[in-house]
């Protein structure tokens, strides 16, 4: 299992602060988060391509969406942000 | 004097508070035409008066209040005003930039500025009604915070007129009556909060100014102002940032990114990542506080909170002060970064300063250099020490001082987190070396807007390489002159955050996205011509709303090239007055910790190369190796003759 957090946008427009989920890589915890989105807040406007847009952390060391999960990891997705 | 463009009111009020004389200051539409406003107008007004001799606390030295043309045009975000002087932090040019409603309602009182000279020899708060100027006796005043003050203020103003009316009013706290160095000028509920302004007015005993009228700001092409204002309107609603990240999460939301990017100085910045980062953040602020989104008048952007604290609703932290009350001083409980929050304002404190002045006193602490009780972490008596700082109590005496001269009596400069005395934001600069020559050369002291923002193309934004210098100078340079622009013509700088295309901020790994942020580091020497021929850039770019705003409202001859130059014009009378006051290449520093201490001590590149970054700067200028504007600079924008 791979434990997930979410920040920004993608989780105020999910309701989802943090999901434990199977997945061997960043690209299949997408739909696995999708789908949990659609089943916490049905309706939900987030889609894959802005699940394509998050930054991406693993274990506190930056990742991408290609990046390889192993079981315990921490993944932190965030959907971007700008200015301040 | 009236002038001949669309947005001015054409008066500049000069008030000596010494004498009571008040006149009308001289600013031609040849002054308007090259200083336009806001900060840039009061830099050539103190270029023009200051010699190099006085300080903060002269009879002579000015304390001015300036609205921009755009100001109560209806142009979105252009409810500023500007408040420059020479500050106590710093003894250079001070400028601080707020919201709220006080510009508005000086252009409705038919003022563009206010010129404040002399020293009262009583406490005053001075109303202008139409121009009319009137000094009342404010002992009644003196001695309350923030939001007391505010309210016998409006109890004033109505019962003089048997009606509540509304009218703009600005004062200062408990902090800025004793002169705390790092004490703010409140309106409403916003802050000019950085550079010490409350105590200039304190200094002056003037506790507070409220001001009202009946003009309506002139518009060149009414018509075609409202067009072009509806069409902006609806471009920022839409952007992805303006319309829907900073409306909903405010500058709040950006902790998170901080903390991913190495960026949310942590401890005193000796890191860049905060253990309960997740508690203190934009998400949870949204989750657990927020009650709604607030905004200034006629800004759709709406970026500020409305949070809860003590039963009562009040204006929510920004990004700073989340950063640098909690990470900053490893504190990880959410409420009470709220509730210190709502106390400095109230008190009249900058809360960046006091933050990062309280760190270096836990560090100094913890170092053994001062034996003052506080550490990192430990957040029992907190409150108290804000009410002490902004009565000069105790401790709070010499905290008020500030984190540059504290360090100087006690030691540690390389961990007094400031630059010219000003203490820095919450970005750490060793993970975006740009923002760290921002710091450094900025006019005002360590200030991210004032040092040109480059951390938005180094991770909150884009993600160029974050390490290289290459580029840096050139872009630091192009966005300083940017900024110090929108802020003279009375807008928000959060508007030129929408010049970057909503694709690029919502597809950061996209194809584009990747190829500019490879591109950008190599393209100084295209930025460098931009910067240098400003002239050859006689158009209007789509994405940038601003330039036309100012042909159509204001119903001046402008280009995206004019626009830079008039920045860079006022960049440099700011660096011109400095240079008056002792600025040089050794004042634009940092903290030895940033510049010479890797924040990764595996990965060297994680230092700001200040000094390599400063030398393409100086060059990129006009300036020499000493940093000081040659006359042929100074000519070439018109500020010597």
């Amino acid at each position: 299992m791979v434990k997930v957090k979410l920040f920004g946008l993608l989780r105020l427009d999910t309701g989802l602060k943090e999901l434990e989920l199977e997945a061997n890589s960043v690209k299949e915890l997408y739909p696995l988060i999708l789908e949990a989105a659609h089943s916490a807040r049905p309706g939900t406007a987030v889609t894959l391509k802005d699940m394509d847009g998050c930054i991406v952390m693993i274990n506190g060391v930056q990742g991408k969406k290609s990046s390889k999960l192993a079981p315990g990891d921490e993944v932190m997705l965030m959907s971007p942000v700008c200015g301040g | 004097m009236q002038s001949k463009y669309g947005g001015y009111m054409g008066r500049v009020l000069q008030i000596d508070l010494s004498t009571g004389d008040v006149k009308d200051y001289p600013w031609t539409d040849k002054d308007r035409e090259l200083y336009i406003g806001g900060k840039t107008m009061a830099a050539k007004i103190l270029y023009d008066t200051l010699t190099g001799h006085e300080d903060a606390y002269s009879e002579e030295n000015p304390l001015i209040i300036s609205t921009g043309p755009l100001t109560g045009t209806g142009a979105p975000s252009s409810s500023r005003f500007n408040v420059s002087s020479l500050s106590p932090q710093t003894g250079f040019i001070s400028s601080s930039n707020c919201g709220g409603t006080f510009g508005y309602h000086l252009k409705r009182a038919g003022i563009d500025a206010l010129i404040i000279t002399g020293r009262r020899g009583e406490h005053t708060w001075i109303e202008i009604d139409n121009g009319s100027v009137t000094f009342h006796n404010a002992d009644d005043l003196w001695g309350t915070r923030v939001t007391e003050c505010q309210r016998l203020l409006a109890e004033k103003m109505s019962s003089k007129r048997g009606c509540d009316i509304k009218f703009g009013k600005l004062c200062i706290g408990p902090a800025g009556e004793n002169l705390v160095r790092y004490s703010a000028v409140i309106s409403d509920e916003r802050a000019a909060g950085r550079t010490g302004m409350g105590a200039v007015l304190g200094w002056k005993n003037v506790k507070a100014i409220a001001v009202c009228g009946n003009h309506d700001t002139p518009v060149h092409d009414p018509s075609a102002t409202k067009k072009w204002c509806q069409k902006w309107f609806r471009y920022l609603r839409n952007h992805p940032l303006t319309g829907n990240q900073l409306p909903r999460m405010g500058t709040a939301g950006l902790v998170s990114s901080m903390q991913m990017r190495g960026l949310l100085a942590t401890k005193n910045y000796t890191e860049g990542r905060f253990e309960h980062f997740h508690k203190v953040n934009g998400e949870t602020l949204a989750e657990e506080y927020n009650i709604v989104n607030k905004g200034c008048l006629s800004c759709p952007i709406k970026c500020a909170r409305t949070v809860t604290v003590e039963g009562e609703d009040v204006k929510g932290p920004e990004l700073e002060t989340l950063g640098l009350l909690g990470g900053g001083i490893l504190n990880k409980d959410l409420y009470h970064i709220l509730k210190w929050n709502k106390e400095l304002d109230d008190l009249g404190l900058d809360t960046i300063s006091a933050s990062n002045t309280l760190a270096y006193a836990m560090e100094a602490n913890e170092r053994g250099l001062w034996n003052n009780g506080l550490k990192f972490g430990d957040i029992e008596g907190i409150s108290k020490i804000w009410d002490d700082i902004a009565y000069r109590r105790g401790i709070g005496n010499e905290l008020a001082e500030g984190s540059k001269r504290l360090s100087e009596k006690y030691g540690g400069k390389e961990f007094a987190m400031q630059s010219k005395g000003l203490e820095l934001a919450a970005y750490e600069p060793r993970r975006a070396v740009g923002q760290g020559l921002g710091y450094a050369v900025s006019n005002r002291g360590g200030c991210h807007l004032n040092g040109g923002y480059l951390v938005i193309l180094e991770g909150l934004g884009l993600n160029i390489d974050a390490q290289t210098p290459h580029a840096k100078a050139d872009f630091t340079m192009m966005f300083q002159d940017l900024m110090e622009m929108i802020s003279a013509t009375g807008q928000c700088l959060f508007t030129s955050y929408a010049f970057f295309p909503g694709f690029l901020i919502t597809r950061p790994n996209g194809a584009i996205a990747t190829a500019a942020n490879k591109l950008l580091p190599h393209l100084g020497w295209a930025i460098r011509l931009m910067n240098k021929f400003p002239r050859v850039l006689a158009f209007h770019l789509p994405v940038f709303h601003h330039t036309k705003m100012m042909q159509k409202a204001v119903g001046m001859p402008m280009t995206f090239g004019k626009y830079l130059q008039t920045g860079e014009r006022g960049f440099n009378l700011e660096r011109a007055v400095n240079v008056r006051f002792g600025v040089s290449a050794a004042k634009d520093s940092l903290p030895k910790r940033l510049t010479d201490v890797p924040q990764d001590p595996n990965d060297p590149r994680t230092r700001v190369p200040l000094e390599q970054m400063k030398k393409i700067y100086y060059q990129a200028r006009g300036w020499d190796k000493n940093g000081i504007p040659t006359c042929r600079t100074l000519k070439k924008l018109k500020i010597a003759r």
